[in-house]
């Protein structure tokens, strides 16, 4: 009896959220879904310019967004992006809200956020009517920037989805000299950020992926359309931010990566 | 009927000068008058005890004053009054008949053309009566004046009719020969726009009286004739064009009639009208692409219809220079912002504007995009004219009053009030009311005045909709079609966010409105001339949603920018303009040339040596230096000849102790037999106003027997003057029975008699 009134004031709770944030620009949570947990700000629900929004999207090992919501989508959620943002909010003039948007490809409430971050798309998988809707999404000018996945293996996984998105356009180096590693901060000294889990391991890299890369897909204009942090944890560096032993190194230079591919997604 | 109560010809008295034979002085006349008027008065004095109580109040005083009339008017007869009038001495002087032998005269009314009226008229025992009495000589007229021996020789087959020429050639003649009066017969179609002041004077001096006898029907049965033509003098490539033309018909009330805009054989536009009520000027609108650069030799045309007399007025032509500029528009950002990447987005679509832009994206740091050298720009915003005015538009987004000096504020002004720019300020959190404009110097240049309270943007989606000025506007226009692109605004999503910025100002133009849900209607896009430029304001900055949440294939976000921003620049003058009244030159050989000359801080030039190097068709070439025009500072104008009909091309060159300020371009073409195939109905209120300045009369062929009679009157050649008696004319005994019977008929109706 009692674990059917927690499911039903679960679900109730989560089609509160999600109406409520079916209204445009309206915060909308995940609570079932909070890999990493934060303190909700009491600005949540400002509107504002800029909003962080983070892709949600079906897994490989899952077959759909994961148990109880919990995919591989949500890694270092919700603590990630808040500490990112307090971040944009007190380096840059970005009128950003303080706290992020969960956003699908289901439905076209993603064409109101120009900005989306996904993690782990190692393990996504996409299905057609999916890739065709990101593909409109960032041809319309929308921008993507993917995250914290490792090595071959991983690699070929978010291929895999990818060449459903643009079968037409090739993953490329992105050279120093492109804008967006001078956008805000020139950035042509790069270095591999690793996750958390160098504590454990004792290396920087996971699996194979030893060399970290910065790739991305350009539109026809020279414009990149999709940002590709492979083999390194933006989002780890984010969320430990607040770890005294996390080097403050690699802090650093994931948000200065984070806000320059925030502003180049706002400027070109 | 004048001659029957009058006895002479109107001639007489307008010409004529009033005088009073008897040999008493006049002073004895107005003496005489004021003493029978006091006996009168006295007699009517003595019977104002009367018993009869009708003679009470003012009805005396009408008595008294209908026998003073009568004992006035006897006593002028007394005195012999009369009118002087010169008159032409039988067979010395002459009589010059000119003749219009324009195109238009040829022209079939009713199965003859207006020539043959002519010839019919004077045939009719005029021309004989006047060679009767004068010298008569014929001359027949067009671009130049020619003798002729027989009517017959004007045919009809000059193509302009320049009526002021041919009068002072011939008033010239009168200085050696005893030309006595002209008869000038015409339909008033003259190529030149009308007979000027000087002319008028001309002839004046001469005393010649200008009869004219006017020929043809003032409005033509059945035809459609453009009137007006207006289109931008340059353009950028690709892109639209408005224009607007004006015509007129008779007899084709509620027909349809097709309107096109050619470039040689090339149908730009096309568009189909239902005509309105006769001899009403219609205006109608229509737009096209300008195509790549060059000159375009347009041809704006209403297709023939059925029945027309004149078919060859259906069609003008202007010239369009597609200038291959590329207008700099400066885009200043206070932060980063969805809406700047979009319209940077919009404007990289754009081979014809370049976008520079300058974004603040942290509190020290600024990033530019667009920039031609490293340098520029790198204080941001420009503080120095020169830098500044080298942009032909202005964008000001989410930045507050307090960014600007107040020297960069009034450089922002003066981009549009002295140089000529177009500034465009956006809505945002930190921009309009909640950016400190109200109060601030730069208030003045806003289109609108700001709201007194803060918080007018909102981050809430806005419904839009055209104004009916909107409909009208090529900024707004993403569907060729008037009434499919309004509708096409009420289905574009709702902008991401709005602002109220007040009230639109007085000579402010709305051309967009927004509606947020719930709430009342906001301008949304308004614009402005202020000085020498525009001014406009986007009380938004959520159009980037007609981007993402529209197909990938729709393009309304790019045409609406595209659009906004050349309105923006494209008119933007150069720091040497140089231009011409009217660049198709129709039957007319004179091109007036003005130039305005400024600096790089677009301050007049007034010491510049400026000059006009033209070339013409067949190698034709030549120079003209050009003056400083008085009371307009960096003016400078000349005048050169277009000796050919074809096509010329100027350039004008400024320069200042040897180092050039700057130059431009101008193109025109002279056409010829063009204009006389517009307004061919006969232009009587200009032949009537010929006639009565210069004291002669008009006359229809109708009444031309009449000519005869009155053309001796005159003060030209060889005259005589001689008096002609007034005592004995029918209306003065008419006036004289007539107050007598009006008193008689007052005193019966009050039982005074």
């Amino acid at each position: 009896m009692q674990a059917r009134f927690l499911l039903a004031t679960g679900i109730f709770i989560l089609l509160a959220t999600s109406l409520h944030g079916l209204q445009q620009g309206r915060f909308r949570g995940f609570p079932f879904g909070e890999d990493s947990p934060a303190p909700m700000p009491a600005d949540a629900n400002e509107k504002t310019e800029f909003v962080f929004a983070r892709l949600r999207y079906p897994s490989y090992w899952s077959g759909g967004y994961g148990r109880r919501g919990r995919g591989s989508w949500t890694t270092d959620y919700p603590k990630a992006d808040r500490q990112f943002l307090q971040g944009v909010r007190r380096l840059t003039r970005i009128h950003t809200r303080s706290v992020e948007q969960v956003v699908d490809l289901d439905t076209d409430d993603i064409f109101n956020f120009p900005w989306t971050y996904a993690v782990e798309v190692g393990y996504w998988n996409l299905s057609d009517a999916q890739a065709a809707k990101l593909r409109d999404y960032v041809m319309r000018g929308g921008f993507l920037m993917v995250d914290d996945f490792h090595g071959s293996w991983e690699w070929n996984m978010f291929l895999a989805s990818l060449n459903r998105v643009f079968p037409d356009r090739p993953v490329v180096d992105i050279p120093s000299s492109d804008a967006i590693f001078h956008v805000l901060y020139d950035l042509d000294e790069r270095f591999q950020v690793p996750g958390i889990q160098m504590f454990r391991s004792g290396v920087t890299y996971e699996q194979d992926g030893v060399e970290p890369s910065w790739k991305g897909i350009y539109d026809d204009r020279g414009r990149l359309m999709v940002a590709v942090c492979h083999n390194m944890d933006l989002g780890d560096a984010w969320e430990w931010a607040d770890l005294p032993q996390y080097p403050e190194r690699f802090t650093t230079l994931a948000y200065r990566l984070g806000i320059n591919y925030i502003v180049y997604a706002m400027t070109h | 009927m004048f001659e029957f109560f009058f006895k002479y010809p109107f001639t007489v008295f307008a010409q004529g000068e009033f005088v009073l034979l008897a040999r008493w002085p006049v002073w004895a006349l107005a003496a005489s008058i004021l003493v029978i008027s006091a006996l009168l008065g006295w007699a009517l004095w003595l019977r104002r005890k009367s018993p009869v109580k009708a003679m009470q109040a003012w009805r005396p005083a009408l008595i008294w004053l209908l026998q003073c009339s009568l004992a006035a008017l006897i006593l002028l007869l007394l005195w012999h009054p009369a009118i002087a009038v010169s008159t032409l001495k039988p067979k010395q002087n002459i009589v010059a008949v000119l003749v219009d032998d324009s195109r238009s005269m040829a022209l079939n009314e009713d199965g003859t053309t207006r020539l043959e009226q002519a010839r019919s008229a004077l045939e009719g025992g005029t021309l004989a009566s006047l060679q009767e009495k004068f010298q008569v000589r014929l001359y027949r007229f067009g671009r130049a004046v020619q003798r002729m021996d027989k009517l017959e020789q004007a045919t009809g087959v000059d193509s302009a009719s320049r009526i002021s020429e041919a009068l002072v050639q011939v008033a010239a003649e009168a200085t050696g020969l005893p030309i006595g009066a002209v008869l000038l017969v015409s339909d008033g179609a003259d190529t030149t726009g009308g007979i000027s002041p000087e002319t008028i004077a001309e002839i004046r001096r001469h005393r010649i009286p200008v009869h004219v006898l006017g020929v043809g029907r003032e409005r033509p049965a059945r035809d459609v004739e453009i009137s007006d033509v207006v289109l931008p003098a340059n353009a950028l490539p690709d892109s639209r064009l408005a224009g607007q033309v004006t015509f007129l018909h008779w007899g084709y009330a509620r027909s349809k009639a097709k309107l096109t805009v050619k470039d040689g054989t090339k149908v730009l536009a096309s568009r189909d009208v239902t005509l309105g009520p006769d001899g009403t000027p219609q205006t109608e609108s229509l737009s096209f692409h300008a195509g790549l650069a060059g000159v375009r030799n347009l041809e704006v045309a209403v297709q023939p219809l059925e029945g027309e007399e004149n078919a060859r007025n259906n069609a003008v032509t202007r010239l369009v220079e597609v200038r291959p500029n590329r207008p700099r528009v400066l885009y200043l950002e206070g932060e980063p912002r969805w809406e700047f990447k979009f319209v940077r987005r919009a404007m990289e679509e754009d081979r014809n504007v370049d976008l520079v832009s300058v974004l603040r994206t942290t509190q020290n740091k600024i990033y530019r995009q667009g920039i031609e050298n490293p340098n520029d720009l790198r204080d941001g915003f420009p503080s120095r004219a020169e830098e500044l005015f080298a942009f032909q538009g202005l964008v000001i987004g989410n930045v507050e009053a307090a960014y600007f000096t107040p020297s960069q504020a009034d450089l922002v002004r003066q981009f549009a009030d002295r140089r000529g720019g177009g500034v465009l300020f956006l809505g945002g959190r930190a921009a309009l009311g909640d950016g400190g404009y109200r109060g601030s110097s730069l208030e003045d240049v806003l289109p609108a005045a700001l709201p007194q309270r803060a918080g007018t943007f909102q981050r809430e989606p806005a419904a839009v909709a055209l104004t009916p000025a909107g409909q009208d506007s090529l900024v707004c226009r993403l569907v060729e079609e008037r009434d499919k692109n309004a509708q096409r605004w009420t289905r574009l999503p709702a902008l991401a966010d709005y602002q109220d910025a007040g009230t639109p100002k007085p000579g402010a133009v709305v051309l967009a409105e927004m509606t947020p849900s719930g709430g009342r209607r906001l301008p949304l896009l308004i614009t402005q001339n202020y000085g020498r430029g525009r001014i406009a304001l986007f009380a938004t900055s959520g159009s980037w949603r007609w981007q993402m949440l529209q197909e990938q294939s729709d393009l309304t976000h790019e045409m609406f920018w595209q659009q906004l921003l050349r309105w923006l620049s494209s008119e933007s003058p150069g720091p040497v303009v140089v231009s011409t009244p009217r660049r198709v030159l129709a039957d007319d050989l004179r091109v007036p040339i003005r130039v305005e000359a400024r600096d790089k801080t677009y301050a007049p030039v007034v010491d510049a040596s400026v000059e006009a190097r033209i070339a013409g068709p067949g190698g034709l070439s030549g120079t003209v230096a050009l003056s400083p025009v008085p009371q307009e500072p960096g003016v400078y104008a000349g005048e050169w000849m277009a000796e050919q009909p074809g096509s010329y091309l100027a350039e004008a060159l400024v320069s200042r102790g040897g180092e050039e300020i700057g130059r431009d371009t101008l193109a025109f073409r002279r056409e010829d037999g063009v204009a006389e195939h517009f307004r061919t109905g006969q232009n009587r209120e200009l032949l009537e106003r010929l006639a009565q300045e210069t004291g002669g009369r008009y006359y229809a062929p109708s009444g031309l027997n009449r000519l005869a009679g009155e053309i001796s009157y005159s003060e030209a050649g060889i005259t005589t003057r001689e008096p002609k008696d007034l005592w004995n004319m029918p209306a003065i005994f008419l006036a004289l029975i007539l107050l007598k019977a009006v008193e008689w008929f007052l005193r019966r109706r009050w039982g005074v008699i």
